[in-house]
């Protein structure tokens, strides 16, 4: 009895350590990358911004070249520059500039921007049909310090103002506070909820009535409108044409971050990233090419329901 | 004492079962030394006031108090909604329920156990916010009492299993004497039957509160996520943080080095530190009722 028994205690535990013994060997070399010698993987993670335009890339490009994979993952645009700082990622997506303290960290980062973009402020359907159409820059940045609490104080209905922040890390929220307060991370001590990706924010502030927020004009849609910027008597609309000419002035760089040039399979991604194919997908995901000879009248809302 | 009398039987089945059980029960202890040794700059730059600061802001302060108060909170709230819901089936499948029927109860609590948190979390943000929302007139329902509701349900079925099988455990000589005394079917169960089970039932509750304040996918997409103790601090209503959701918002960003992951371990040493205490707690008593 004891012997058989030990007999198939023998074989498992040999299993085990067989198992133990392999995955040691696979550590150092970094992952499973050692496993998959003969077709290449890229991995991209980052800004929840410039995800749709890359996923959609990734797709039409593995289909071009069956033996790369692309992984695509969001986080947000700290977790992009880290990853690819820390080569946990082929490619990190950004949708601000690479802050100096991270270029101090990295001394390799090289970025490569794909397109532009704008952030909005966005309000509630029922904020915007009650007549709030823009605010001054004062008043936003009061809404986020606390000091404005209440619609009716920007000629609005009497409704106390749910005030959405995002995660410190992204991206939008940098762009949006340098404008504000001159400061890519001030504090908005007037908030009430905090929130991270771009379709996140987009969810709690179509579910209000009351809701403030910041987001990548490319996912305004009828919930979720973008007001203007007032400036003196003129209003500024988050529209790609202003965005494009340069009077709106919350647009922003939408970044590939990776260490170093990007060469071999990753530097053939950027290439098709700049291709006129590449370039094409970026229209299409609502926000403004880089090398684009042909005017576009589209206006944004292409990640719209 | 001779090492022989402790590990009598040393073949091939003794080393083989030795080293798979140490693995298993070395992994506890890895685990808590590192967390440990990856908490310690925090420690070292903060100090302790690192638990009862209110300001986190990633690179400039990091204070826990926020988070440490917001899971407390939800957990409190979820036991507090739990509780008599959970007695209350555990007493009817135990007492007045029998064979087949007792087990469909049974069975079903079990599979609801089995639910992904992700699910709850879907159903949180869909309907439960805006059911709290308009039931209770608030203007937002992203808050810490539905976090606490959201959790309610979540560790419903723990709760109501383990106590059913703490009233069960109750010998059927005190039912059988409380009944010839004279006692109702009622008085039995609440004078005799669940004072007898008490210990039991305590652990049941401590058990079930150690998966809620662990829940992090579905507290996060319904509890505001602002680091921040309400004003005044018992205002159930306002948002907040609890500290696996915080840890699962700014984990992927800090990734591996920097104060901001010494700072996320160290709240994952406290939280570790109150899951353990609970289930701890939780198995004592449930010990003691058997």
């Amino acid at each position: 009895m004891p012997g058989r028994f030990s007999k198939k205690l023998i074989l498992g535990m040999a299993l085990i350590l067989l198992g133990v013994g392999i995955s040691i060997q696979i550590w150092p070399g970094g992952g499973f990358h050692v496993l998959a010698q003969d077709s290449a993987v890229i991995r991209v993670a980052g800004s929840t911004t410039v995800l749709p335009i890359v996923s959609r890339a990734a797709e039409r490009f593995q289909a071009d070249h069956p033996a790369i994979k692309i992984t695509v993952n969001a986080g947000g645009s700290g977790v992009g520059v880290h990853g690819a700082g820390t080569r946990r990622l082929d490619i990190g997506l950004a949708s601000r500039e690479i802050t100096p303290k991270e270029n101090d960290r990295y001394a390799s980062l090289h970025t490569t921007v794909i397109g532009r973009d704008a952030v909005a402020c966005v309000v509630s359907s029922e904020i915007f049909r009650s007549g709030v159409h823009a605010l001054s820059r004062k008043q936003i940045g009061d809404i986020y310090l606390g000091k404005i609490t209440n619609w009716r104080q920007v000629g609005g209905p009497d409704r106390q103002i749910i005030v959405i922040d995002k995660e410190t890390h992204r991206g939008t929220r940098h762009v949006f506070m340098r404008y504000l307060f001159g400061k890519s991370n001030a504090r908005a001590p007037g908030a009430r909820l905090v929130t991270g990706s771009n379709n996140e924010e987009q969810a709690k502030i179509a579910q209000s009535d009351a809701a403030i927020g910041l987001l990548s004009i490319a996912w305004i849609n009828d919930d979720v409108v973008g007001i203007g910027i007032r400036e003196g008597r003129r209003v500024i609309k988050p529209t790609l044409e202003n965005v494009r000419s340069g009077r709106f002035p919350i647009a922003r760089n939408l970044n590939l971050v990776t260490a170093g040039e990007p060469n071999d399979v990753v530097g053939r991604f950027v290439d098709y990233m700049l291709s006129p194919k590449g370039q094409e997908l970026v229209q299409a995901s609502g926000y403004i090419p880089i090398h684009s000879p042909q005017a576009v009248s589209k206006v944004a809302g292409s990640h719209s329901k | 004492m001779n090492t022989r009398s402790l590990f009598p039987e040393r073949g091939p089945a003794f080393w083989g079962t030795g080293f798979t059980a140490l693995i298993a029960s070395g992994t506890i202890f890895i685990l808590f030394v590192s967390l440990v040794i990856e908490s310690v700059p925090v420690f070292k730059t903060q100090g302790v006031s690192f638990l009862w600061g209110t300001d986190w802001f990633a690179g400039e302060a990091y204070g826990a108090l926020p988070m440490i108060f917001g899971s407390l909170m939800v957990t409190a709230i979820a036991v507090v909604l739990v509780f008599p819901f959970a007695l209350g089936s555990a007493i009817l499948t135990s007492e007045f329920l029998n064979g087949r029927l007792r087990l469909m109860v049974k069975a079903a609590m079990e599979l609801l156990a089995g639910v992904p948190g992700i699910i709850y979390g879907l159903m949180g943000i869909a309907l439960l916010t805006i059911w709290v929302r308009d039931v209770f007139g608030l203007i937002d329902g992203n808050t810490l009492f539905t976090a606490g509701l959201l959790l309610a349900v979540m560790v419903l079925p723990t709760v109501m299993t383990l106590s059913e099988d703490a009233l069960r455990a109750v010998p059927g000589e005190f039912r059988d004497t409380a009944l010839s005394l004279g006692l109702t079917r009622m008085e039995m169960v609440l004078k005799v039957v669940v004072p007898q089970a008490l210990p039991g039932l305590a652990g049941a509750v401590f058990l079930g509160l150690g998966r809620a304040m662990g829940e992090t996918i579905a507290v996060m997409l319904v509890i505001g996520g602002i680091d921040r103790i309400p004003q005044p601090w018992f205002n159930l209503f306002a948002s907040g943080q609890s500290i696996p959701s915080k840890i699962g918002r700014e984990a992927a960003e800090a990734l591996g080095f920097d104060l901001q992951w010494s700072a996320l371990i160290a709240l994952g040493l406290v939280l570790f530190v109150m899951v353990m205490a609970l289930s701890l707690a939780g198995n004592l008593l449930l010990r003691r009722a058997r």
